[in-house]
């Protein structure tokens, strides 16, 4: 169809191909082109073969033509009267950064041609008249829900609101150099000791656990086989307080990693496990996982038959696990060794600021998709509630509760793009949103992901209803997986932008993950992709929230809340453009890992 | 606007209604025409009051009174099964058998009714438009259905993304044999045996009637004009459609019409659409289709609105074809003779037909053997090649446009696609390749 005025707006610098036949004589106008969006289908059946010399749309409007020129063929600059003068391709610059002390300052950087950067800030004593133009970048194409990232550094730092502190959380890490299977559990000098014994008790906690082995693996030890990573989960607990708030210890260079087969030897959750050999099944380093010199104590599970794709049978091996962590926890509350480092969490205020919150969609489909939420120690079970038996609805947590280990996540089919439990103790937005002194972070939303379709539509209604009542300048909402989730992610950004409430939404989407539906507030996304091909490449926590994650997604929130326009994605899923913002925010580089997936 | 309408005395599977009025007759709103023959077909009513102006062969014409009532003739008979067979209701899904037919053989040990509701083809949205409408119609024309069959479960199928309208018919329903099935959104899922294997899960062969798996299946307005039957006695005389395409101004380019009077000309319909000017014709357009994007048939500005209208589009110009352009048929698409007609549009000669493998011959006609899975088409694209073809147009469904698609571009041969100029004319994804997606 040829495009209306308003698509016209959008596509001015897109090629111009005339949709019919057009006879010499004819006056061009938007009623005579193609629409833009088509052609990438266009191009890839080899209907049309665009070409360097065809004009682009602004180039051509008004313009007459002196012969007959065929549809789908591109319009060039012999067949017409006239080419429109178009601004010229600026000569490249660095993105500037603002100086502290000027009260209006102007930006400009311009980057025209194929790459487009023009970034033009009238007015920046905070963010307001921010407007820019920056290379689009696409993850999934789906129909109505192109992804797009695209952001600028805020220039210098604006005056923050004033910073209320309404509570504390210290967070005391204790360094571990050793651990040992042994006759009794301790702590001493740096050294962890397990009973070996602890195993036999430990697999009473639920009858469909038939069996539980410990084992240490060195970091000079990676290279081994294991069964699926089921997750990976630290060793923290209270010394004072509740959740949130007090004194946690953190034992710092160890963690343990869950694994797991039924008693057929079935992977749990087989259906996109990660079994293999476990330096090439996880991405060590990420938020969710081991870090490379983290001792890592494997505790494997043998659950009953036929259970790993149910709900208790997972949750069984979770369980057990927990009874093990639980003997350590208690001595590492005794123990006295070196603070190594304090980490000083606050859940504050400031007033003045734009009040944003993250909302994290979390697994809730049941079977090994559960979390269970709160429980009385950091990163444990016992005392917390699952999210599918509380009906997936939206929970509010503070940004401290979060950091202090309240959620036990039991997730793992699509291993790549599940967040594990270590994720949630160093969540790089939430630290991201909280030490962001010109934001006010008023909460994490955590919010299931039900497996019905109405169920999902049920829980993102609730979830609106919760938004609107936070008065709230903006959000950011995250999902973990692809696929099924996103129906109810795209959903959750719906009731967030239909209340008019600035939305960035942030998912793994690239080839595999493309977005199945979408509505017209899916603007601002936010890719988390870093596999090569695109693909759920079944390595644990490759593409998960990471920092530089993060930091694009806050950045896109303050430009999609100080109405800067976000560009619409390209078509297909192009790290380049990720790589692009990163560069512009001083990030480092994307880099893909290469997994065999490339197509 | 025109104030004739016009009535085919075939509008359906079966033989020829016959007339029973003449030139000349002052008729009313809802006013039988021409009845049933004898054996399978269909009745005729007036859907305006007026006056017949001609009895010529195959159509009555009517002009209508300037003021039309909201009243109309009612129905006789007493029981359901008849008032359905008296309205003259045939099956509202594109092909138009009778719809009493379907129930002529009721269940002896319970049976399935599964409403059809998936409206397949892109651009249609008129049976979606109606169900969040009036969800509590459909399922009172189920229920109506279930009891006039013997059935004892009523499924209705419906793809998985028309939230809106899954939970209105949620809301509708009390009744616990009634279920809702959701659908994958790929075309064919709303041909007549992927439902059922969709819904009962088997698989029919492509010469068997659904009653064979224990089911009947009805479209969603066809269930809804039953209610219409039985309890409101009302003839069938209106229809729901969607009209779009190249809409003179250009802005709603895909536009629902409820119960437009049968016999309405095709270019009143566009009028309504997009305006006087032009018939609201954009200046250039292709064709106008009657029906959707993969089977529906060439209609032109003076065709009247039939029982079984469901689309009316008007096309994209066609582009310059090559010269020479092989064919690949797909059963759940364009057939053979419509794949020519556009060929032809296109200024191409026909060099080479290939069938889909999956394409089974079923009489005059052909039926996939398992719709929306799709073999491999590499063979037939070679073939194609090998006839001298410097394109391809295909009619093919989702799968196998996908399957084309991975192949004939890297053999450098440009793929056109039956529904491309009706896709292009509403600003649509073009049918080519699907992408994969995983749950979890």
């Amino acid at each position: 169809m040829s495009i209306t005025k308003e698509t016209l707006k959008l596509h001015m610098k897109d090629p111009a191909i005339f949709c019919c036949r057009r006879e010499k004589g004819l006056v061009i106008s938007e009623a005579d082109l193609e629409d833009p969006s088509l052609f990438d289908d266009m191009v890839d059946a080899g209907l049309l073969t665009l070409s360097p010399d065809g004009l682009k749309i602004e180039q051509v409007l008004g313009s007459t033509l002196l012969q007959d020129v065929e549809a789908l063929t591109p319009i060039t600059a012999e067949v017409l009267d006239k080419v429109n003068e178009t601004a010229s391709p600026a000569p490249e610059k660095a993105v500037e950064k603002k100086t502290a002390e000027t009260t209006v300052p102007v930006i400009r950087t311009e980057n025209k041609g194929d790459g487009m950067i023009h970034i033009e800030i009238a007015k920046a004593d905070h963010i307001e008249g921010l407007k820019l133009d920056v290379p689009a970048f696409a993850a999934g194409s789906a129909p109505g829900a192109a992804l797009t990232e695209s952001f600028v550094p805020v220039p210098g730092a604006a005056p923050s609101g004033e910073k209320k502190v309404i509570r504390k959380l210290i967070k005391k890490h204790m360094k571990i150099i050793k651990v040992e299977l042994g006759d009794k559990t301790s702590i001493k000098d740096g050294v962890l000791t397990i009973d070996k014994s602890v195993v036999d008790k430990a697999v009473l906690e639920d009858p469909l656990c038939k069996s539980l082995a410990l084992d240490v693996i060195y970091p000079d030890q990676r290279h081994q086989y294991t069964e699926t990573i089921m997750d990976v989960c630290p060793i923290a607990t209270k010394v004072e307080g509740e959740l949130g708030e007090g004194v946690t210890k953190v034992a710092d260079g160890v963690v343990f990693m869950l694994t797991g087969v039924d008693e057929d030897g079935v992977q749990v959750h087989e259906f996109g496990s990660s079994e293999g050999y476990l330096d090439e099944k996880m991405y060590f380093g990420h938020p969710g996982c081991a870090d490379e010199n983290d001792i890592i104590i494997r505790c494997h599970a043998v659950i009953e038959r036929l259970t790993g794709m149910t709900r208790p049978g997972p949750f069984a091996a979770h369980k057990c696990q927990d009874y093990v962590i639980q003997t350590i926890r208690d001595e590492l509350k005794k123990y006295d060794g070196e603070i190594v480092r304090e980490e000083i969490c606050e859940d504050v205020r400031r007033s003045g600021n734009p009040r944003v919150v993250l909302v994290k969609e979390i697994m809730g489909q049941g079977a090994m998709h559960d979390n269970v939420i709160c429980p009385s120690e950091p990163c444990g079970i016992l005392g917390g509630q699952k999210n599918v038996d509380c009906g997936n609805v939206p929970i509010m947590l503070t940004p401290n509760q979060v950091r202090d280990g309240s959620i036990h996540a039991l997730t793992c089919i699509g291993p790549a793009t599940k967040e594990m439990t270590r994720h949630y103790i160093r969540e790089p937005l939430v630290e991201g949103l909280a030490g962001d002194t010109e934001l006010d972070l008023i909460g994490v939303v955590f919010v299931g992901s039900p497996q019905v379709n109405d169920e999902k539509l049920w829980v993102s209604e609730r979830l609106g209803s919760l938004l609107e009542s936070l008065d709230i300048d903006g959000c950011i909402i995250t999902t973990e997986g692809f696929g099924n989730n996103h129906i109810d992610f795209i959903q959750h950004i719906g009731q967030a932008g239909k209340r008019g409430i600035p939305v960035v939404g942030v998912s793994f989407c690239a080839y595999q993950g493309q977005l199945v539906v979408g509505n017209e507030y899916a603007s601002a996304m936010v890719e988390e992709n870093m596999d090569k091909g695109g693909f759920e490449n079944n390595v644990a926590g490759c593409s998960c929230v990471t920092k530089e994650v993060a930091a694009r997604a806050i950045q896109m929130l303050k430009n999609k809340m100080a109405g800067v326009e976000i560009k619409p994605a390209e078509k297909k899923w192009n790290n380049d453009v990720i790589n692009a913002n990163n560069r512009l925010l001083g990030l480092p580089e994307t880099v893909l890992l290469d997994n065999g997936t490339l197509h | 606007m025109s104030n004739t309408y016009e009535f085919p005395l075939k509008q359906h599977i079966g033989g020829e209604a016959v007339p029973c009025v003449v030139e000349g007759d002052e008729i009313h709103k809802g006013q039988l025409l021409a009845y049933q023959g004898e054996g399978l077909g269909s009745s005729i009513y007036s859907s305006v009051s007026g006056k017949v102006i001609g009895v010529e062969k195959g159509l009555i014409k009517v002009v209508a009174d300037a003021e039309q009532p909201e009243e109309y003739e009612k129905l006789k008979s007493t029981t359901p099964l008849e008032l359905i067979k008296e309205s003259g209701l045939v099956g509202l899904g594109g092909a138009g058998f009778p719809a009493y037919a379907k129930f002529s053989k009721p269940f002896k040990n319970g049976g399935t009714v599964i409403i059809n509701a998936a409206e397949c083809e892109p651009i249609l949205s008129h049976n979606i438009a109606r169900i969040e409408k009036k969800p509590e119609q459909l399922i009172r024309g189920l229920r109506i259905a279930m009891e006039v069959s013997g059935a004892d479960k009523g499924v209705i199928a419906i793809k998985e993304y028309h939230t809106e309208a899954i939970k209105e018919l949620k809301k509708a329903n009390s009744d616990p044999s009634i279920r809702i099935k959701t659908l994958e959104d790929i075309y064919p899922m709303g041909e007549e045996r992927a439902i059922i294997r969709e819904v009962m899960g088997k698989l029919l062969p492509v010469t068997a009637l659904p009653l064979e798996a224990g089911a009947i299946v009805i479209n969603a307005e066809t269930a809804c004009r039953i209610q219409e039957a039985v309890d409101l006695k009302k003839p069938f005389i209106e229809k729901d459609m969607t009209v779009a395409g190249k809409i003179r101004g250009n802005e709603k380019l895909i536009q629902i019409f409820l119960d437009v009077p049968l016999g309405t000309k095709v270019s009143d319909m566009f009028e309504k659409a997009g305006g006087d000017i032009g018939h609201g014709l954009s200046d250039g357009y292709g064709e106008i289709i009657m029906g959707g994007p993969f089977t529906g048939k060439r209609t032109f500005p003076d065709a009247p609105v039939i029982k079984t209208t469901g689309g009316l589009i008007a096309s994209e110009c066609f582009p310059k074809g090559p010269e020479k352009i092989g064919l690949l048929v797909c059963a759940c698409g364009a057939n053979k003779e419509r794949l020519e007609e556009l060929a032809e549009s296109m200024g191409s000669k026909v060099v080479g037909t290939e069938y889909c493998k999956q394409a089974a011959e079923v009489g005059s006609t052909r039926k996939c053997e398992n719709p929306g899975r799709c073999p491999g088409q590499v063979q037939k694209v070679m073939a194609l090649k090998k006839a001298g073809a410097e394109a391809l147009l295909i009619s093919n469904c989702t799968d196998c446009s996908n399957t084309v698609m991975s192949c004939a571009p890297k053999l450098g041969f440009p793929v056109y696609h039956c529904t491309d100029q009706a896709l292009r004319a509403v600003n649509h994804k073009l049918i080519r390749r699907i992408k994969d997606s995983q749950a979890g």
